[in-house]
Parts: structure tokens; sequence; C-alpha cells
């Protein structure tokens, strides 16, 4: 059953993927950007991460996506003509992908072997709830959490200033 | 549950989806977007691994990454509009003053 699930999720979470790169129309490729967070929402959920789900609805498919949305509506930007204009920037790229590509795979390898050979992994409920979550953000990630509201700060101010008017 | 190694894969195709859309696009909104999905696929793996070793650090990792992305598309706009607003074309081969 959940591998079933799991196998739907990953195939949409990799078809609007591919959307986004493919597609012409920027509001299409950020339409298929907002399937692809739903997708790995419902797998964050599958994974046992209740509260992260909700963040990356909230969040991703909430405010980030509807900045984008609100962006591309103000530039209307023209379809693109063609995906590549470059031939030479074709085989740089399938030259950085295939490698890439390499290198992931002797990881994935490795990793087949080395880690997660158990499936049965019991209730994770308590594992993944606000509470636990809670209590790793305040006492052992006390720091990086304040650090990470600084960097929202800097950030807030600095969009201020860009988009500031003569 | 599906073994920890498929969704990693699911996560490394994510990421190659991605790079291979900042390399080939040229929009730069359409980049941010494929640097979405990039971060996208790191939570996914930081957030299997939390799981399948039972520890919260991975999720307490993963919500800094969303705080940092979505400070990143805020930032990244106001440069995109900022950019629009002083009339050049939105090409990101265009735009490469800053390059060393």
């Amino acid at each position: 059953m959940l591998r079933v699930l799991f196998a739907l999720l990953a195939g949409l979470s990799v078809s609007s993927g591919l959307g986004v790169v493919l597609n012409r129309r920027p509001l299409y490729a950020a339409l298929s950007l907002v399937v692809n967070m739903l997708s790995l929402a419902v797998i964050f959920l599958m994974l046992s991460a209740q509260f992260l789900a909700a963040a990356q609805v909230i969040v991703y498919a909430g405010a980030v996506m509807v900045l984008f949305v609100f962006v591309i509506a103000l530039l209307n930007p023209a379809r693109e003509e063609a995906l590549v204009s470059d031939p030479r920037q074709l085989l740089f790229g399938a030259v950085v992908g295939l490698g890439f590509a390499l290198v992931a795979g002797i990881g994935f390898l490795g990793l087949t072997q080395g880690f997660g050979g158990s499936t049965d992994l019991g209730s994770g409920v308590s594992l993944g709830s606000i509470q636990s979550l809670g209590r790793a953000l305040y006492q052992d990630f006390a720091y990086p959490f304040e650090a990470t509201s600084l960097v929202l700060v800097v950030a807030a101010v600095g969009a201020v200033y860009l988009s500031r008017g003569r | 549950m599906p073994p920890l190694s498929l969704f990693l894969l699911l996560s490394a195709l994510l990421f190659i989806t991605g790079a291979s859309g900042v390399l080939l696009r040229r929009n730069p909104l359409v980049v941010f977007m494929c640097i979405e999905l990039m971060l996208n696929a790191a939570n996914l793996a930081f957030i299997a691994f939390s799981r399948y070793h039972r520890d919260m650090a991975g999720q307490v990792f993963s919500l800094v990454v969303i705080a940092v992305a979505a400070s990143e598309v805020v930032v990244g706009l106001a440069l995109i509009v900022a950019i629009y607003k002083s009339g050049r074309a939105m090409d990101i081969d265009g735009l490469s003053e800053m390059k060393g």
C-alpha cells in the first residue's frame, strides 16, 4: 500500500519537476512546481514529518509560489523560443549532467549496501511530532535556530532595500 | 515502507532535474524555480535520513533549508524586479557584469 503510494507520488514529483524544466511559459513552470511541492509534502507525511509537510505547503506552495506568480504577472515574460540556443551549451550541459549522474549512481550503489537495510521502522508518530521537533529545535539546535531568524531579517531588509523607489 | 534507497534515488532524480534546468534555461525566473527544485530534493534526503535513523536533526536541518530558500527567493525576486525596472532584457546570459 505504502509502496504504491510512494510510486505514484514519485512519478508525480519527477514528471512535474520535468515540467518545470521543459515548459516554455514561466507560468506553467510555476504551476508544475506547485504540483511538485504538494507531492513532496505528501512524501514528507509518509516519512512522519508532519510539521514539515505543513510548513512545505504553507511556506513553499503558499508564500513562495504566490511571490513567483506575482512577479511573473508583473513582468509578463515572453515564452522562450528555443530551449537551447547554443549547441555548445547543450554539449556542456550533457557532459556535466552525465558526470553528475555517474557520481550520484556510484553513491547510490554504495548506499544500497550501507544504509537502510531495515524497512520495518515501527511507528513514527511520536518521532515526527511537534513536541519532539520543538525539543530538538530549542534545546539541541537553539543557536542555529536563532541564526535562521537573523537570516530572515537580513533577507527582508535586503528585499525592501532592493525594491525601494528611486 | 519503501527502503531508504528509493527515497534517496527520488531525491537524486529531482536534484538532477533541477540542476539541468539551471544549466539549460535562460529565464532567471525559471532558473530560480529550478533552484527551489534542488533545495526540495535536498530536503527530501534530510527527512528520509531523519526517519530511517530516528534522529530529529534531519528535520531541523530541513526547516533551516526551508527558511533559507524563502529568503533566497525574496532577495532574488527583488533583484529580478530591480533589473526589470532598469530596462534590461531578462536573459541570464546577458547579465554577466559580476562574473570574475
